[in-house]
């Protein structure tokens, strides 16, 4: 019997052992572990795309850049990112005013900045300047605007609580209209036609094709939309997209993408292979 | 002198195991006294103490640290003993601090049985020693046989058979209780043991349980965990006086958590050897991404049937259903969450072993980095809040988890049945023989275990898309139920069963005649192996679903071995040998028949039966002052496979690497020593000078698990060595008994320490586009990175005591006494390259800042750590 009794005993307590590693609790998301939640946001010091841009006009318009020393704040909208690995090294943010390109040196942004996010921008000690004439915000890199570390853009975004896609203004794409006022921003092109039908959409260079590279062998594949002159509107797609081998239909599509410009032309970016509709 | 000491010996031995009166004992010491002078040398002088020690050590070594289911590293030991060579019954436990492995071979070459029947893995030729863990008093009772000694239940294999005993009837009456306290994997473990030994009416039962635990704060390696319970049930009858029947189960459910290689920049940033980057802060507390959850629940019936005096047959029935699952954080199409990511190391920002080029913005950025990992512990661990903030947003556009944690299952059922039959012939002539069976199915197969939050995840192969549009059918992980929405414990990626069968016949014949004991045996097998598909991967549609075809191989051999005792103590032994191996059908640790199971049914192109051709040649010496054993040994092994899968940067994919037709040599001199200094006094020399290596460059194939394509290449891996054990090790020991106290100090060097090579630097692909190539047309192949070998010192302390008219064993074992912290006990080469690649031409388009041939991921041991038994026994 005693022995029994010690046996039970043991094997009782024993039994009570559980696992260590259970079900998680997800961690409380008030403060986002994300940005930096001290930037406190003041309406004093807000301003918008419209005013940065015209305030920083020159450097845009010559490819240079700036550095902003004003205690400035930008509320804005995340647009566009990585998540299709066409996008890369940038998000675009929009607000009611314009739209701006945001130069980041680091990958794998989309899940931290996803598209309807709305944050703050404490400008203060960050560049601004024009790629080809786009707007960026970004840091100095030999002498002209490129990205800021991401240690860097940490300390100066802070996630807001509002996350809503539906209430991104999204244009339908007119090629006429102001690329001055509209470069940057979500367009819509319906029931379009995309040049090199049969082809993959963005595939690695190969001698031979009727694909448009741009510049070397291989980074980026332009096609003409609608059969437009490819120095005022194209469609640019990296080899690195998720979706490069995509085969562009004969039949039209409408696409959802970042209207950005490079000097006067339009260069559509398509996000990701959800923003094409067959 | 010599012989007193050796009955003392033998005395001491059976009085613990076994309680028979005095005078039998007695006689049984002088018989078995007589029987052991028959053999090449006697049992090194032991004392009960020193035994209690080296089990106690044994047991934690290769049952409870669980050196060999980290699936990142090679950590295959041998457990390995002999009762006849100093080296041998020493080597196992006395280098263990450093992983050494016995002459620098895989486990699978180490057969073990448990009452006569094998159970090494049918599938990966493996036995687990850390799933007989924690039930250390049911498992003390072996039968060793080191590579050429002759055995009545097997033929002695490469690495050396045990046979366990797991006989009720085997254990001495009484109750035990062990407590422990160690700061090493584990903190705390508590054991009880309870046999009856053989009652009167026939029947005997033993029983054990225990429990080992350590959390997140008090293991040695900060954020593993250890949570295990075991436990141990054998009943035996006996009836009449020929037959008896033995039922033993057994099984010990474990919890725990690992520790990841890093490399030296980390290691120095955390300023700390054992900081271990699996794990981080989820609100506030730790978590780990490495889980081990590993129960498997076995059983094993014995018939004993003494034909007659001289006829023995044993039949063993084994069956166990084997879960095994380890947890793993994993990224989709984000950023690698591993806090020592190599973007995320200071030396990322500039090349900090050529300080050339170096710009005021590098060196800002550098410092910034430096500034972040040392800031706080949780900047350099992984942070757990942001990949659920991540999967939030996520969320919040319908959009796949960035990041989630998967199982990768590995669950066995293994059925054995061995049966062995033991003649004696007359008094010089043995005859011993059986059949060994076995199946096991094996079914692997990956799970979602936690979502971290996020809403949706489907089954699709994310590395496929860009080759292929996310519409592309072969971009599906299962087109039977393509486009798959997965939850938590669903099956994700690869879902597969891997069915082995083995049947093996051998014989043994043993001579002992004059002052010669000779052996020879022989085995024949027959092998035959499938892959069962249960996922249709959309790129191999028609070859991934169902049963693929069945390998069948053949494979057996023979050895020979004969020991001539020169007398005046002087024995010579010669022992060869010609054995064949069926590839290992499947193993996460590597080595597989199939060219990649988790994507086709394909097996492996030119896979054929491995060859080992192996020779001993050993002399002992006995005197009255020292015991001594000198052993040389060669093995040479042909067509011999072994498989990997890695990131290959060159072609922008994981792959499956299969490499055939390897040639090896391993070979070594070892030596042990004892000298009898004193009364009481011992000192020991125990040593080996090993070499392991390819001896010729290997055919390789890759397979991309971005396309499915496979490329073959040669593999320039002629002079790698083993890796992962020192291959020079010596130890100096001193032992001392006195009034039942037993002291030693051993100063343990270790040295030839490789880390693992990476196959994938050595294609000769590889090596052109790097531009490593003579003016001649020669390849330069890099050497093989070496880990820092040393010295250690260890201790241990014992004593018997009595309380309450019961023994109380205290021991207390030191290791690492003078805190050598610089002692690298394992790791590899990173497979990625230094250079980027141009994905059309395959031309090398840039360097990068990062090197990583400079930042192999290494181990270090552990500094100071010691372990306290305490065992009563009532």
């Amino acid at each position: 019997m005693k022995t029994r009794h010690i046996f039970l005993t043991i094997i009782a307590a024993l039994a009570m052992t559980s696992c260590f590693d259970s079900d998680w609790d997800a961690p409380d998301m008030t403060n986002p572990p994300y940005g930096n939640n001290s930037i406190a946001q003041d309406e004093a010091k807000l301003v918008t795309i419209a005013d940065l841009k015209t305030q920083y006009s020159a450097a845009i318009a010559n490819s240079s850049f700036q550095r902003i020393t004003d205690d400035k704040q930008l509320r804005c909208t995340v647009i566009g990112n990585d998540i299709g690995g066409n996008i890369y090294k940038q998000i675009i943010v929009q607000d009611a005013t314009g739209a701006l390109v945001v130069g980041i040196n680091g990958t794998g942004l989309f899940p931290f900045l996803s598209v309807g996010q709305q944050i703050l921008i404490d400008l203060k000690d960050l560049c601004i300047g024009g790629y080809g004439q786009q707007p960026q915000l970004g840091d100095e890199y030999n002498g002209s605007i490129g990205r800021m570390s991401t240690e860097k853009w940490e300390e100066h975004v802070k996630i807001l609580p509002t996350h809503d896609q539906s209430q991104i203004d999204t244009l339908d794409f007119d090629v006429n209209m102001d690329i001055d006022r509209f470069c940057g921003h979500l367009v819509r092109l319906t029931n379009v036609y995309i040049g090199d039908a049969g082809y993959p959409i963005a595939p690695e260079y190969q001698a031979g094709t009727p694909l448009t590279y741009n510049g070397s062998t291989n980074g980026y594949v332009h096609h003409s939309i609608n059969n437009q002159s490819m120095s005022k509107l194209l469609l640019r797609t990296s080899t690195y997209a998720d979706f490069a081998s995509w085969v562009i239909p004969a039949t039209p599509v409408t696409l959802y993408g970042i209207a950005t410009r490079y000097r006067n032309t339009w260069q559509i970016l398509i996000r990701a292979e959800e923003d094409i509709k067959e | 002198m010599h012989n007193s000491r050796i009955v003392f010996f033998f005395v001491a031995k059976y009085h613990l195991f076994v309680t028979l009166p005095m005078r039998k004992n007695l006689l049984t010491a002088l018989a078995l006294l007589s029987l052991a002078m028959q053999g090449w040398a006697q049992e090194p002088t032991t004392s009960e103490q020193e035994k209690a020690l080296k089990d106690e050590a044994n047991s934690y070594i290769f049952t409870e640290s669980q050196l060999d289911d980290d699936a990142d590293v090679t950590q295959d030991v041998i457990q390995i003993s002999s009762s006849s060579n100093l080296y041998t019954s020493n080597v196992g436990y006395l280098f263990s601090p450093m992983r050494f492995k016995y002459r620098a071979l895989d486990q699978k070459y180490n057969d073990i049985y448990m009452n006569g029947v094998q159970v090494n893995s049918a599938e990966n030729g493996r036995f687990s020693y850390s799933t007989i863990g924690g039930m250390n008093d049911a498992t003390r009772g072996i039968d060793y046989a080191s590579p050429f000694e002759s055995n009545n239940f097997s033929m002695a294999a490469l690495g050396g058979s045990n046979n366990y005993n797991f006989r009720a009837s085997n254990y001495a009456a009484g109750h035990k209780v062990t407590l422990s306290a160690l700061n090493r994997n584990y903190t705390a473990r508590v054991m009880y043991t309870f046999g009856t030994g053989v009652k009167e009416n026939g029947w005997a039962f033993f029983g054990t349980v225990g429990y080992r635990w350590a959390n997140m704060n008090t293991a040695a390696v900060e954020g593993t965990f250890y949570n295990s319970l075991a436990y141990f049930l054998s009943v035996s009858k006996k009836w009449g006086y020929r037959h008896s029947l033995n039922i033993a189960t057994w099984g010990n459910p474990t919890e725990r958590a690992q520790q990841g290689a890093s490399t030296d920049e980390a290691y120095w940033l955390a300023n700390n050897y054992l900081y271990n980057p699996y794990w981080g802060y989820q609100n506030g507390e730790k978590r780990n991404s490495r889980v081990v959850n590993n129960y498997e629940p076995s059983a094993l019936i014995t018939w004993d049937f003494d034909i007659n005096d001289d006829l023995k047959l044993t039949t063993s029935f084994f069956g166990k259903y084997a879960m095994y699952s380890g947890s793993r954080l994993q990224y989709n199409n984000s950023l690698n969450p591993k806090p020592d990511y190599w973007k995320n190391f200071p030396s990322y920002n500039y090349d900090v072993w050529d300080l050339t080029n170096v710009s005021n913005n590098d060196l800002a950025a550098w410092q910034e980095s430096y500034d972040y990992w040392t800031a706080s512990k949780a900047n350099r661990q992984i942070q757990w809040d942001r990949l659920y903030y991540a999967n939030q947003q996520m969320n919040a556009v319908g959009g796949d988890a960035a990041y989630f944690m998967l199982k990768r299952h590995n669950d066995n059922l293994a059925f054995n049945l061995g049966s062995t039959l033991n003649w004696t012939i007359d008094r010089e002539n043995k005859l011993q023989g059986g059949i060994q069976l076995a199946t096991n199915t094996g079914m692997h197969y990956q799970t979602l275990s936690d979502m971290l939050g996020a809403d949706y995840l489907h089954n699709v192969n994310n590395y496929a898309i860009g080759t292929y549009a996310g519409s592309d059918p072969r971009v599906q992980y299962d087109l039977n139920d393509p486009n798959g929405v997965i939850g938590k414990g669903d099956r994700y990626g690869y879902d597969f069963n891997i069915v082995v069968q083995k049947a093996t016949a051998w014989a043994q014949y043993v001579r002992e005649k004059g002052i010669s004991h000779s052996f020879i045996s022989a085995k024949i097998g027959g092998t035959q192996m499938w892959r069962d598909g249960k996922m249709r991967n959309g790129l191999f549609a028609d070859n991934s679903y169902g049963k693929s075809g069945t390998a069948r191989f053949l494979d057996g051999g023979i050895k020979i071995g004969t020991n001539l005792n020169l007398g005046k103590g002087h024995v010579v032994g010669l022992g060869v040998g010609y054995m064949t191996y069926a590839p290992t059908a499947y193993s996460s640790y590597g080595g597989s028949a199939f060219q990649a199971a988790e994507m086709n049914n394909n097996f492996i192109d030119g896979l054929k039966v491995e060859q080992m051709l192996s020779a001993e040649l050993g002399y002992a010496f006995v005197t009255s002052f020292m015991r001594a054993n000198l052993t040389a040994y060669f093995n040479h092994g042909t067509h011999m496979n072994e498989w990997q899968n890695y990131y290959y940067d060159d072609v922008n994919s994981f792959t499956y690497v299969s490499m055939t037709g390897i040639e090896k040599n391993f070979y070594g001199v070892e030596l042990g020593i004892r000298f009898n200094v004193a009364t009481g006094l011992t000192l020991d020399l125990i040593g080996s000078m090993a070499d392991a290596k390819y001896t010729k460059n290997t055919d390789v194939s890759y397979l991309l698990s971005t396309q499915g394509t496979v490329t073959t290449d040669i593999l320039y891996n002629k002079g790698m060595r083993e890796a992962s054990t020192p291959l020079t090790v010596g130890s100096i020991g001193l032992n001392y008994n006195v009034s039942g106290w037993y002291f030693n100090l051993k100063g343990n060097y270790y040295d030839r320490i490789y880390l693992s090579y990476s196959p994938s630097l050595r294609y000769q692909s590889t090596l052109v586009r790097a531009g490593a190539v003579n003016n001649d047309g020669s390849l330069i192949v890099p050497d093989q990175t070496k880990g820092h070998g040393g010295f250690m010192l260890d201790g241990s302390i014992g004593h018997q005591f009595r309380v309450a008219h019961h023994p109380l064993g205290v021991n207390l074992m030191l290791t690492n006494i003078l805190n050598n912290r610089k002692l690298v006990s394992g790791g590899y080469e990173q497979s990625r390259s230094n250079y980027t690649t141009d994905q059309t031409t395959g031309e090398k388009t840039s360097i990068r800042t990062y090197n990583f041939q400079k930042n192999p991921m290494k181990y270090y041991v552990q500094g100071f750590n010691f372990m306290l038994n305490l065992n009563y026994r009532f």
